[in-house]
């Protein structure tokens, strides 16, 4: 699964460990997650939402 | 989980190394007391040497409550990950190398180490878990590596 992470943080000029510290979980965690490598648990991708303020299909694009 | 609860923060490295040392303590503490009163005679010494271990494994459980809730989901998945596919691995291995090795009637077999019936189990159990515990570091090691 695809996501806009990075470029929605890139946007507000955060750090991976800017993110990470909104979202109350690991720098390394963030990385996994905006290397598309690790897809979050539901209760996670709400929270990057609320963050960025958008949808989570907004965020996290579907690939199949 | 309620996705509006806020999330725990991970502990450091210092949180950690300081529940390790206070689990070792405990550990320390509590095989002493077995130890010195662990070999009496009748139902005592069994029900003391029962209690001194059910406790260090109780504290050594609560550690890990305490430490599991203090990491994130990712964290997480590596361990769940790591123990399942690494531990069950490390295990088969160690199953396969630790039964060929016994069950042979020769010179090569490790049944014939003068070693009592009960020794032998307790050490069949902890080379088992030994291997469960090298197959999980390895898989543990990998998921993150993958995960970069």
């Amino acid at each position: 699964m695809n996501n806009r992470l990075k470029v929605l943080r890139a946007e507000r000029d955060w750090s991976q460990a800017d993110l990470a510290e909104r979202l109350g979980v690991s720098r390394q965690t963030v990385n996994a997650l905006e290397t598309g490598r690790y897809d979050p648990s539901l209760p996670l991708a709400f929270r990057i939402a609320r963050v960025f303020g958008q949808p989570i299909e907004s965020i996290f694009l579907d690939t199949e | 989980m309620n996705p509006g609860s806020k999330p725990r923060r991970p502990y450091g490295i210092g949180t950690y190394l300081l529940m390790l040392l206070g689990v070792a303590v405990v550990g320390a503490i509590v095989g002493g007391f077995a130890g010195a009163f662990g070999d009496m005679p009748g139902p005592a010494g069994l029900a003391i040497t029962a209690a001194s271990i059910t406790a260090a494994m109780a504290v050594a459980f609560a550690a890990c409550i305490w430490w599991w809730r203090g990491i994130d989901e990712a964290a997480r998945e590596a361990h769940k990950w790591a123990w399942w596919w690494g531990g069950s691995g490390g295990m088969a291995a160690g199953i396969v190398l630790l039964t060929t090795l016994t069950v042979r009637g020769d010179e090569t077999s490790l049944a014939d180490v003068g070693l009592s019936v009960p020794d032998l189990i307790v050490t069949g159990m902890w080379a088992v878990l030994l291997f469960q515990l090298a197959g999980y570091s390895v898989a543990w090691a990998v998921w993150w590596l993958k995960h970069r």
